[in-house]
């Protein structure tokens, strides 16, 4: 440790303190990779080959960084759809549900008006995204604000509400008899376009450009220092005046809209198309990375990129080694279970 | 509506019922300590797996169960070590359990897809054989489902007429208090995590063992995410647990009676009635403290120890 | 110290890693394909792939399933197809990835086989049509088969065999042996074809009993076990006294009919079989390896194209009716085989006029059959069929 503190202190303060995060962080990675090393060894299974396959198939090539990226986007929003309220003290789990009542508006949007030009069918999408999710962060903030229930509890009912009403809605109204439960491909009006010849879409731009915003807005304005303020110590905010239960709402839907851009993004940016489960938890996902994350834009990037090397890399590792794909989860879990504990002999301020 | 087809729906509300049932009661004993374990889902996932594949490995499903059981203890020390020892937060920590319980399960479960299995002998209560066979049949259950009721009650006594259950509620409640008056808030947190997840696992048992007969990957699904719901519905209290655990099944099991009815009706819409229930459930307490959860539910202990 | 030798050690860890990312991606080792540990009675055995050590393969084939390999249902059927070709055509090396359940895992699990040099993906999920037509799109030079959709293209086709004939007969079955007159019929989700095979049946049971019923319950998942004991259950319940099921795997909805004493009927494999020792009847399974080695070998050739939308019955050999359950009264047997004689000579036809919807409306005139664009297209259950079609 000394080697690496000494190497540290040669770089000016603030440098200092980014290396410092940057070193431990990939300290604890590192761990975790060790660790399930030994799980791969335990499987019969052969854990430097499977390495080179993870990063070789997601850094290695250009096609698989894209795809890492493409991975990314939708845990980019649904992080911030977490770190907004949280500045406020908000605990926003409801992401998944909010993503997918999001995810829901925008297809209406898109099978409903499928011969509006792309400039003004995409931001409606994106405005009925937006709606959906602040509708079903509506629910929970209220509930919160005049004290009748705790909005953990009922987010968590809610996401499992969520994709049950996608369903009904896909079955009941959208799709084709032919077709087992998901719409018809939409228009390609209705699909944000891509870049290069990959599948990454324009969502990487419309997640980056909310996350610096949001950056600015919390370092620089009045609105952002006080929510600060209000996340800190409501008590004190509340008796200076401020509206607390209308901010908590108001924060509250902001968070589920950004949720609901996700499942917009999604639908629009990846899919094409609209079926149930197809979340396959990315409202999880941005909770615990805006958790890693300690809710900084930078490091939700970071943490965000992580996770979806592991992810990306996993399916190769699938072909290669015979693994179940599910089982790359166990890599994602031991990264997350050291960063939450925060072991020892990693010297820094506990995040 | 006839006579049969309400018990039909009665049966199979008890049959898928004893796993929530038990899962629930697991976690009833740790969100009165104080921990609500968002990771339910990748311990049930790892305790059905490794359940069903030792019963497949010896051919004896008892020797399935009992490592199942020590399959949820063993999952939920991990959220322990993190929630309380490290002191993260408990909905993370709880969420990073259920990443580790799919990957996990899902190497364990592989050899074991579409294995057949010697599962749990199924029989009549002494009193039942003397019914018409029409009524007598819906009942023929194995032990873990008679079984259920009665661990119901034990959990119930424990929490309420025990030492160690009134420090378990103490310590959610209030941890400096029971610290100060001599408990090891840590201590009691760990014991009611680890038996909390030797319930759960016996419900993930008698899923794949008893019920599925089967390992499928993701076979729980969101079985782990209802128990949480079920323990709000519950007011997080055992007894009431059953009844909740009965209308929570009860309703899949009438929406399937609707479903080959020909009622048209979407089977997910009726999906989502145990949610809304809870929902409305709470709003209904909402203000009154009687009914609220444990007052350290989701709180890191910061205490001395 | 020990901080500074493990700071060593982890700069050294890192830098082999960032090191390997440049490095070529690892030679695949193909994956031996595990025999399923219960014995199957289907036709093609399950061959574990050799690693070519001197000659190139002729052909590399990715293939990728929506569940598991040895769940003994529509996943294992269409796997030992796959391994059937391997059988056949030995110079051929095969990639599979199992429990691909999604679109966007299916996507970059059939790009990586590509990337692996894979010039025909079989893509055996009916959810992975859409995926696999993106991917056609982008790989010209690769020929993508996909199981049982509607899509073509100059480089992608279809193929699939034709369950309805077969569960026409699995009603005849049905219906001469239950004796509640109720059937239960576990299924995934009112679709096109899902409708159709229920239909199939229900027709075929009421050709030897117009009194019979059969009753559907919707599970809205491919292999969502728990859900298909429920129903399983209700529909027993219920009085139902003979199930199937057109889920991926039959194991449980079996498995659980057994359990309770009631008889069953398989789909997807005929390995389903070994579940229901007792009140097994028979069961309809695909076996469609001879109609992937003729892909297979065109492609390899380079021929492929001229059947670019394949379907193939019982008569070729692409589905099979499983032997009859120890429970089953030789007339029914011998009934049984005189209807698929008929089938498989043409003069008996599943959806020949007049067939009639639960409503009353008449669904196909009186002479007149149901095209096979028809039957994917389907949206309503034939009088007999208890249950919603929406």
């Amino acid at each position: 440790m000394t080697k690496i503190a000494e190497t540290v202190n040669r770089f000016p303060a603030g440098g200092q303190k980014v290396l410092q995060t940057v070193v431990r962080y990939l300290l604890m990675i590192l761990l975790a990779c060790i660790m399930f090393g030994v799980i791969l060894v335990i499987a019969g299974k052969d854990p430097i080959a499977s390495y080179k396959d993870i990063l070789s198939s997601t850094l290695g090539s250009a096609y698989g960084f894209s795809e890492v990226i493409v991975s990314m986007i939708p845990m980019l929003l649904t992080a911030l759809a977490v770190a907004l309220p949280f500045k406020v003290g908000l605990i926003n789990i409801g992401g998944e549900g909010q993503l997918y009542i999001g995810a829901a508006f925008a297809t209406f949007g898109a099978l409903t008006f499928p011969n509006l030009p792309a400039w003004v069918l995409l931001p409606l999408m994106v405005i009925l995204g937006m709606l959906g999710g602040a509708l079903w962060a509506f629910i929970p903030g209220y509930l919160k604000s005049i004290g009748l229930v705790n909005e953990t509890i009922t987010s968590l009912l809610l996401n499992s509400v969520a994709p049950k009403i996608v369903g009904f809605l896909i079955l009941g109204f959208w799709h084709s008899p032919r077709d087992t439960v998901r719409t018809p491909n939409f228009v390609d009006a209705a699909r944000l376009s891509t870049f290069f010849g990959t599948r990454v879409h324009l969502g990487l731009v419309i997640g980056l450009i909310l996350l610096i915003v949001f950056w600015l807005v919390m370092k620089y304005t009045r609105w952002g220092l006080e929510m600060g303020a209000i996340g800190s110590n409501p008590q004190a905010a509340r008796r200076n005046g401020i509206p607390l239960a209308k901010y908590l709402v108001v924060i509250m839907c902001l968070g589920g809209a950004i949720a609901g851009l996700a499942g917009m993004v999604q639908v629009s940016g990846f899919y094409g198309t609209l079926f149930p489960n197809f979340s396959m938890g990315l409202g999880f996902m941005g909770f615990m990375i805006c958790w890693l994350a300690g809710g900084d834009p930078l490091g939700i990037v970071l943490m965000a990129f992580v996770v979806s090397v592991i992810y990306s890399g996993g399916n190769l590792l699938q072909l290669t080694r015979g693994l179940p794909y599910a089982v790359i989860n166990i890599l994602l879990a031991f990264t997350l279970f050291i960063v939450l504990g925060r072991p020892n002999f990693f010297k820094g301020k506990k995040s | 509506m006839t006579l049969l087809s309400i018990l039909g729906v009665l049966s199979s509300a008890i049959f898928s019922g004893t796993s929530l049932l038990y899962t629930t009661l697991g976690e009833v004993i740790d969100e009165r300590a104080g921990i609500v374990n968002l990771g339910l889902e990748g311990v049930l996932l790892v305790s059905a797996s490794s359940g069903f594949a030792v019963t497949a490995i010896s051919g004896n499903p008892y020797l399935g169960i009992l490592v199942a059981m020590l399959a949820g203890g063993l999952m939920n020390m991990i959220l322990g070590y993190l929630a309380i020892t490290r002191k993260a937060n408990q909905l993370a920590s709880g969420l990073a359990l259920m990443f580790f319980g799919f990957g996990l399960s899902a190497l364990i479960g592989k050899p074991f897809v579409a294995v057949k299995i010697h599962s749990l002998d199924r029989f009549l209560l002494p009193g039942m054989a003397s019914l018409p066979l029409k009524y007598s049949s819906l009942f023929k259950f194995d032990l873990l489902i008679y079984l259920v009721i009665p661990v119901a009650i034990l959990v119930w006594w424990f929490l309420y007429r025990t030492r160690w259950g009134l420090s378990v509620r103490a310590v959610g409640e209030n941890a400096e208090t029971a610290y100060a008056s001599g408990r090891n808030p840590r201590r009691i947190r760990y014991q009611a995590l680890f038996v909390g997840g030797m319930l759960a696992g016996l419900g993930a048992a008698h899923l794949s063992i008893a019920y599925t007969m089967n390992w499928t990957e993701n076979m729980t699904a969101g079985r782990g995410f209802i128990a949480v719901a079920l323990v709000i519905f519950s007011k997080w209290d055992p007894l009431r647990a059953i009844v909740g655990a009965l209308v929570f099944s009860g309703a899949v099991a009438f929406q399937l009676l609707l479903q080959s009815s020909g009622v048209q009706v979407s089977s997910f819409l009726l999906d989502t009635i145990p949610y809304i229930l809870t929902l409305i459930v709470l709003i209904a307490w909402g203000g009154n403290r009687r009914h609220s959860a444990p007052a350290m539910l989701g709180r890191v202990y910061q205490g001395s120890e | 110290m020990k901080n500074k030798s493990l700071a060593i050690l982890s700069i050294v860890i890192c830098a082999l890693t960032l090191l390997s990312a440049c490095a070529p991606q690892s030679v695949t080792t193909p994956v031996a394909t595990t025999a399923p540990i219960v014995p199957t009675d289907t036709t093609a055995p399950v061959v574990p792939t050799e690693v070519p050590t001197e000659a190139a393969p002729c052909l590399i084939i990715g293939a990728t399933y929506g569940g598991s390999i040895t769940d003994a249902g529509y996943n294992q059927a269409m796997h030992e197809a796959v391994a059937a070709v391997k059988t056949n055509i030995p110079c051929v090396k095969i990639i599979e990835a199992e429990n691909v359940y999604d679109d966007a895992g299916a996507t970059s699990t059939m790009q990586n086989m590509i990337d692996q040099g894979a010039k025909m993906i079989i893509a055996t999920g009916f959810n992975h049509q859409y995926p696999a037509l993106a991917l056609s799109e982008k790989n010209p030079g690769v020929i993508f088969e996909h199981a049982g959709g509607w899509e073509v293209r100059a480089n992608f086709g279809n193929f699939f065999g034709t369950p309805p004939e077969g569960w026409y007969l699995m009603g005849v079955a049905a219906g001469k042996m239950t004796t509640s007159n109720k059937i239960g019929f576990v299924a995934n989700a009112p679709f096109g074809w899902g409708l159709t095979f229920i239909n199939s049946f229900e027709l075929g049971v009421q050709s030897v009993n117009p009194n019979a019923k059969t009753y559907v319950t919707w599970t809205q998942a491919w292999g969502d076990s728990a859900k298909e004991a429920e129903a399983t259950n209700a529909l027993i319940n219920q009085g139902a006294d003979v199930i199937t099921m057109a889920v991926d795997s039959p194991v449980t909805v079996i498995g659980t009919a057994e359990s309770r004493g009631v008889y069953s009927i398989g789909y997807q494999n005929l390995a389903a079989q070994q579940f229901a020792p007792q009140y097994w009847i028979s069961g309809t399974g695909f076996t469609l390896g001879g109609t992937l080695t003729f892909l297979a070998g065109e492609v390899k050739d380079g021929k492929w194209g001229d059947v670019p939308f394949l379907r193939c019955g019982i008569k070729e050999g692409c589905m099979a009716i499983a032997p009859f359950g120890p429970k089953v009264p030789q007339a029914v047997q011998d009934l049984v085989k005189q209807k698929q004689a008929e089938i498989e000579a043409g003069t008996l036809v599943v959806f020949k006029g007049p067939v009639v919807d639960q409503n009353g409306t008449v669904r196909v005139a009186e002479g007149a059959t149901l095209s096979d664009q028809d039957m994917g297209n389907v949206d309503w259950f034939v009088q007999g069929v208890v249950g919603s079609p929406k």
